[in-house]
């Protein structure tokens, strides 16, 4: 079916909302089972086939659909039940060993407490809290996420039916190309890279550089070692960072999308290339879109596995076939961008956010978040805490409350050191400086950084020395080698610090370490080389007791550094 | 490690061929340059591998040169120019699994198979690829995919070691191995 007018897509929506309501307004038992990378990691396989058996034998009329991730990777598998009469309960862990057990209490019209995480209703339920009180839901507030885990990320008709699209065709055939960048612009909404630049001043520069064509390009690339919310998105709501895309696309008035997204993401690209399809089958991408003459156009790229692509001409070589090795700016990319025409490229989940930004306002969304960071964040956590996933904070958010009730503090039997912040750019935050926001600003001044919101909790076993290495290691491996102060800078580096971590300190290592990496970060060409040497540094700002034993004593508290064990120790080698 | 790829004799471009003629049909040469390397994605999706005989059929295909299409695969991580061994493993090194221990298994295969990233052990059992970014399931940390299917989580040297020695033992089906905890 191809729509060709607005009030097409009216009628479509509303049958897609009747149909919605009617298929969970009626007499059969609807199964919802969260279908994403991490979950098929955990078994969600063998939990489908196992549920299939067990709810065909128990004779209930059921259904059983795919959703997507909602974020809870600790509960991994799990399953959303909707009765015919009774609010929907989420069980978590669904592991085949529980699925028995499960289906015959429903059977018996009976709803076992035992993992579940919580009943989407404002009140409890046979004894189930309301899922907004459950410690990991909480604190968070869902934009982005609402309908993650919530709708099969492979229909185009359930995204509808849950609002989907409705910004965008309003953006089309309502807006001006102005108005679209004036409501972005008052949103404030902040790059969800890590640089944190407005996006609506982007767009503007875009549309103010007369040089054709244009295009608009989403960064899904997500290689850092830390984080995993971009594609959780994509894998639950393709569409909405599409819609997004979009909405860019008919803002600068060009039919020229584009989405790069890591090779590695298989789940992810293979759901986004099906949200594109069903798109173009449903006529919001392609020529005269809705009848309103302009056309509009998604190309989904992908890469093979190098850090330095998510760097935004890095990105942009890539796609165009080259190496993706960053060049010098200006010209910046609204001006030479993706085959040296404007381009404006912004991260998945900043486009996410759009599609709100537009059915609500520029003002609606300004008045989320602080003064200065706008909307909300999807942030990540890694390490040893209760409960890992992504949620979704209000920018501003604490960070204490973050790692110790969302998150759950410390798994048993661990003690939290710290979290590693800002990706592989940024320091450390010690358990003790984790009173502040979850916001641009307030990060930056203790000197950590939000970045893409990535953060990995380490325990007391870790030792401070060895996890800046195997950090400043991440950056040397993945310099693109270009430029030498990035390509023999950050090799130096690491082999100060392989020193210090076999006892071998040179003499006046710190003013060494200082000395190095001022010259990579001053000399650097692009983003990953000015910041490489950060997490080391910011590691012996918070830890300077550990990395004293280190310089001074030869010896590694935790006992993790070859230092520690005389055996493997290397000859030694001539004084600096 | 690389250039000990078997001659283009022995490999059957017929797959690639056809995925090419239907999903690769470039409109000018910019087209062209975008496809490359998800073409070489389809390549080694195929042959485990991206076989030179593939490259010149990529090349022709797409009106580029080998050398541009070498170009890109020496750059990226992901591809391997030479047949891997029997199973292939992506061993997640992401900052999760590094706080869970993964430089352990790390310097184990290092240490005990002189084997770094995208080596493959002597015996030919396993070619490892470190994914240097992150798998994104966390919650198994340390974690590693095998044959681009199941995952094996919260490994240590220990349970490394006995799924080595489950692969060399097994005759080339990974089918129906389980994950371990």
């Amino acid at each position: 079916m191809k729509l060709s007018s607005q009030q097409d897509f009216q009628a479509y929506a509303a049958d897609a909302r009747k149909n919605w309501d009617e298929r969970f307004g009626g007499s059969r038992w609807i199964i919802s089972v969260g279908v994403s990378e991490c979950s098929k990691a955990k078994g969600v396989q063998d939990t489908l086939s196992n549920l299939e058996l067990h709810l065909d034998n128990s004779g209930l009329d059921y259904e059983i659909r795919h959703v997507g991730c909602a974020g809870w990777c600790f509960a991994e598998p799990y399953i959303e039940v909707s009765p015919p009469d009774g609010p929907p309960i989420i069980y978590g862990n669904v592991v085949t060993d529980v699925v028995p057990e499960l289906v015959q209490a429903f059977k018996n019209g009976q709803f076992p407490t035992e993992n579940a995480l919580g009943v989407r209703s404002e009140s409890a339920f046979e004894g189930i809290q309301p899922l907004s009180e459950h410690p990991f839901m909480k604190g968070q507030r869902r934009l982005l996420m609402e309908r993650s885990g919530v709708i099969d990320p492979e229909s185009i008709e359930e995204y509808i039916a849950r609002g989907g699209y409705s910004a965008f065709v309003r953006a089309l055939t309502e807006m001006t190309p102005e108005e679209i960048v004036h409501e972005v612009k008052e949103s404030n909404v902040r790059g969800r890279g890590g640089a944190g630049f407005p996006a609506g001043i982007k767009w503007e520069s875009g549309r103010r550089t007369q040089a054709w064509p244009k295009y608009v390009v989403a960064n899904s690339h997500e290689g850092e070692p830390n984080v995993f919310k971009d594609r959780r998105l994509i894998e639950s709501d393709p569409h909405l960072v599409l819609e997004g895309i979009m909405i860019a696309c008919v803002a600068l008035e060009t039919p020229h999308g584009y989405n790069y997204i890591g090779g590695e993401h298989v789940l992810a690209l293979s759901r986004f290339q099906k949200a594109v399809d069903q798109a173009y089958e449903l006529g919001l991408l392609g020529e005269n879109v809705l009848g309103t003459g302009k056309s509009f156009h998604m190309r989904v790229r992908s890469g093979g596995g190098a850090y330095i692509c998510g760097e935004g001409s890095a990105l942009m070589y890539a796609i165009m076939g080259e190496r993706g090795q960053p060049r010098t700016k200006p010209p910046r990319s609204v001006e030479e961008g993706v085959w040296r025409r404007p381009t404006v490229l912004n991260n998945t989940e900043t486009y996410a956010a759009v599609p709100s930004i537009i059915n609500n306002g520029g003002a609606w969304y300004a008045d989320i978040g602080t003064d200065e960071s706008k909307g909300t964040k999807l942030v990540t956590i890694q390490g040893p805490v209760k409960r890992i996933g992504v949620a979704e904070v209000e920018m501003g958010f604490s960070m204490r409350e973050l790692i110790e009730e969302i998150y759950g503090g410390a798994k048993d039997g661990y003690t939290l050191k710290g979290i590693q912040m800002g990706g592989v750019s940024a320091g450390p935050l010690r358990m003790d400086q984790l009173d502040v926001g979850i916001d641009f600003e307030s990060l930056d001044e203790v000197g950590a950084m939000l970045g893409s919101g990535g953060f990995v909790a380490f325990d007391e076993s870790i030792c401070a020395v060895d996890f800046a290495r195997y950090l400043t290691r991440f950056n040397r491996y993945e310099s693109c080698a270009k430029c030498t102060p990035c390509r023999l800078g950050n090799k130096a580096l690491l082999e100060i610090v392989d020193k210090v971590r076999h006892g071998q300190s040179p003499a006046d290592v710190a003013a060494l370490i200082q000395g190095t990496s001022d010259n990579i970060i001053d000399l650097s060409l692009c983003g990953l080389g000015q910041v490489a040497p950060m997490p080391l540094l910011g590691m012996m700002k918070a830890f300077p007791e550990e990395f004293e034993a280190h310089f001074r004593e030869g010896r590694c508290p935790q006992g993790q550094c070859t230092v520690s064990q005389p055996h493997i120790r290397l000859e030694p080698v001539a004084a600096d | 490690m690389a250039h000990s790829a078997p001659a283009s004799a022995d490999i059957d471009l017929e797959p690639l061929r056809a995925i090419l003629n239907e999903h690769f049909n470039p409109e000018n040469y910019q087209d062209s340059l975008e496809l490359i390397v998800q073409a070489c994605q389809e390549a080694q999706h195929i042959y485990g591998y991206v076989p030179k005989a593939a490259t010149e059929l990529i090349a022709e295909h797409l009106g580029v040169t080998t050398n541009r299409i070498y170009g890109l695969l020496t750059f990226y991580a992901d591809f391997l120019t030479a047949p891997p061994g029997k199973h292939t493993m992506l061993l997640c090194h992401g900052a999760a699994c590094y706080v869970g221990g993964s430089q352990k298994i790390v310097n184990y295969l290092d240490q005990q198979y002189d084997v770094d990233s995208g080596h493959t052990t002597r015996d030919g059992t396993l070619t490892v690829q470190y994914v240097n970014g992150c798998l994104g399931v966390c919650d198994l940390a340390p974690v590693a995919q095998l044959d681009h299917g199941p995952y094996y989580g919260h490994l240590t040297v220990e349970s490394f070691e006995e799924l080595l020695e489950s692969l060399r033992n097994d005759d080339g089906s990974s089918e129906d191995s389980d994950e371990t905890e």
